[in-house]
């Protein structure tokens, strides 16, 4: 026998379509944007632990809004005195200069660093095209020497023009960008791309999952982006030696003895998602009202349903249908409809992933399953709530004055 | 009041519709008692409360005074013993069939055992062949006649075996042929299962098949004809 819930569905198939497509709609909302949110972040996160490192040291104060600094906030003389004060324990100091420049439409966060570094910062994963840029460190040495050898009285010591730092003599103007980076913009190897200003020549392409979408030379980004001051980094991080000992209690004692904010590479992940919390607050927000309004939209049409069926279910209770057996129908087509709603959200959820990362493609969704099952929990209880009045409604009908209607 | 030979007792019916000046008093004070086993014919004009006699006899619609007794029970105003006696003891047959239009015959009928906690037996099979709505059981009511329609809905009120059949005007919509292969239809579940039918009618054709005939008027029963 045709189960009376599914008759009715298909019996209203536009209407029956249009139900599940508005639960289709939250559920894709649901799935699409928290998927948006967390992979995002966790893709930010998954690229900054893949650094070989196991530290990061930042100015006091910075630790919590790791994710947000950039610029110059310490000095590169930490570095030795880290050096010193943990031989023991340290292998290696790599000091990052972070910065946003604009490319491919939106801002990127790029590491000035030095090419020497590449290694640590990315456990020496080969580039896929082209060369590091400033390999040899001429640019670097080039801008420290005119910098630090020029401040006699009177002299203008930042007139370094942008066509004094592009020229093919010590190519300040370099940058590595990822691939991801390079397909989203349709950039190559040897082209010049226009960013903060300058005219910049893609020279390399690094794989995706690098810490950065964009490295350029450590002393051009200080240069460019902190006044001329080539003597501060944004961050260090900190390679330990095989046994050096406890992370933490080494973390607290460099903090101790740096006055430095220290905190594992391990933690930045629980940093961003903290910094970011706020988002997610908006995000779930977002959710919860497109499926409550998912979820009135199927009570209206239950209800509707109801009021257009009282002969119907008259005719049932005359043939000794129970109150029982009423609501069992009602809430029985909510979530058939609710059930093809969240079949349509899940494969909205696939296109619409699929429509972002094609358009979009330095954003990253993550449809994850646990998300789904949240869906579809959540979706079962609205499915639930929302057939429960019109359930009622279906028990209270006037058997006399519906078939009278006849 | 309860009377073992009848299976339907009904004294001092009262029933009306509306409040204030526009109360319609429909039934009134009305007596009525059915045999078990009995075909009886319920005629009259338009209005004078036939349908609202059927309702209130079927439990479809309590009474707002008097009393009945349904197949040896008190009838009370309890929600639960109205249900039950109204899924077990009583088959309805409708003017206009009142088949649910989104399901095959057969779906109407498996609906309706579904709904009383029954399940569709061969005994089914066998009333669509009596019928002669076997060929369109797997029609929905749109795909067939009104006579086709009309049977099924009589498949339907006796597929649990109900003690009383209740008829509202089920000749109503049809035509001669189809009604009388209908009256001969009551004709023959009432001699051969002694199935009590209560029929509404306008027909006096119709009221003819009955083993008695009531009159009502004016929300009472006016006189007893065979």
């Amino acid at each position: 026998m045709m189960y009376l819930p599914l008759a009715n569905i298909l019996h209203h198939k536009l209407r029956s379509f249009l139900a599940a497509m508005g639960i289709g709609i939250g559920i894709c909302m649901l799935i699409t944007l928290t998927g948006l949110a967390r992979g995002s972040l966790n893709e930010v996160a998954d690229r900054w632990e893949s650094v070989n490192a196991d530290l990061i040291v930042l100015p006091s104060g910075w630790g919590e809004q790791v994710s947000t600094k950039s610029g110059s906030g310490l000095s590169d003389g930490f570095a030795g005195v880290i050096a010193r004060k943990f031989a023991d324990q340290v292998e290696s100091i790599v000091p990052v200069f972070l910065w946003r420049i604009s490319l491919a439409g939106q801002d990127q966060m790029t590491a000035g660093i030095d090419a020497a570094d590449w290694a640590t910062l990315t456990g020496d994963r080969p580039l896929t095209a082209g060369r590091m840029c400033d390999p040899d460190g001429r640019a670097s040495q080039w801008l420290a020497g005119k910098i630090l050898s020029a401040p006699a009285e009177g002299e203008q010591i930042l007139d370094l023009s942008a066509a004094d730092l592009g020229h093919p003599d010590h190519n300040c103007l370099e940058l590595v960008i990822d691939e991801r980076l390079a397909k989203a913009g349709g950039y190559r190897v040897g082209q010049i791309v226009r960013a903060a200003n300058h005219d910049w020549r893609i020279v390399g392409i690094a794989p995706e999952g690098v810490i950065t979408r964009v490295f350029m030379p450590r002393r051009t980004a200080q240069f460019l982006f902190a006044s001329g001051d080539v003597s501060r980094s944004t961050l260090m991080f900190v390679k330990l030696k095989p046994g050096a000992g406890d992370l933490g209690v080494i973390a607290r004692r460099m903090r101790d003895q740096t006055k430095l904010d220290v905190l594992a590479v391990a933690e930045y992940r629980g940093m961003l998602t903290r910094s970011f919390g706020i988002m997610f607050v908006y995000v779930n927000m977002v959710n919860v009202v497109a499926l409550i309004i998912a979820f009135l939209f199927i009570m209206v049409i239950l209800y509707t349903m109801v009021l257009q069926r009282t002969r119907d279910i008259a005719i049932l209770k005359a043939n000794g249908a129970s109150n029982g057996f009423l609501i069992r129908q009602v809430v029985a087509e909510s979530i058939l409809l609710t059930a093809m709603g969240v079949g349509l959200g899940i494969a909205l959820s696939f296109l619409s992933a699929w429509i972002i990362q094609a358009y979009r493609p330095l954003l990253t969704v993550v449809i994850e399953p646990e998300r789904i099952g949240w869906a579809v929990a959540a979706a079962g209880v609205g499915a639930l709530a929302s057939s429960l009045y019109p359930a009622w409604r279906a028990t209270r009908v006037d058997m006399a004055a519906a078939l009278s209607l006849e | 009041m309860i009377d073992a030979d009848h299976i339907l007792t009904a004294r001092g019916l009262d029933k009306s519709f509306g409040r204030g000046p526009g109360r319609v008093d429909v039934l009134r004070g009305l007596d009525v008692t059915v045999r078990r086993g009995e075909f009886l014919a319920v005629m009259g004009p338009s209005g004078c409360g036939k349908s609202t006699l059927l309702h209130v006899l079927g439990l479809i619609t309590p009474a707002d005074g008097g009393e009945l007794a349904v197949d040896g029970q008190a009838v009370g105003m309890g929600a639960a013993q109205r249900h039950a006696l109204r899924r077990d003891v009583f088959g309805f047959v409708f003017q206009r069939f009142n088949l649910l239009g989104v399901l095959t015959a057969a779906d109407n009928v498996a609906i309706s055992l579904r709904a009383r906690g029954l399940r569709a037996d061969g005994r089914v099979d066998e009333l669509f062949e009596a019928m002669g709505v076997a060929d369109v059981a797997r029609r929905k009511p749109s795909q067939m006649s009104m006579g086709q329609q009309q049977r099924v809905a009589v498949v339907r009120a006796l597929a649990h075996r109900p003690k009383i059949v209740l008829a509202d005007e089920p000749t109503g919509n049809l035509d001669s042929a189809n009604s009388n292969a209908l009256l001969d239809l009551f004709r023959r579940i009432n001699r051969d299962h002694q199935q009590t039918i209560v029929m509404i009618t306008h027909s006096a054709e119709a009221a003819a098949a009955a083993d008695r005939v009531v009159h009502m008027k004016d929300g009472r029963i006016l006189e007893t004809s065979r």
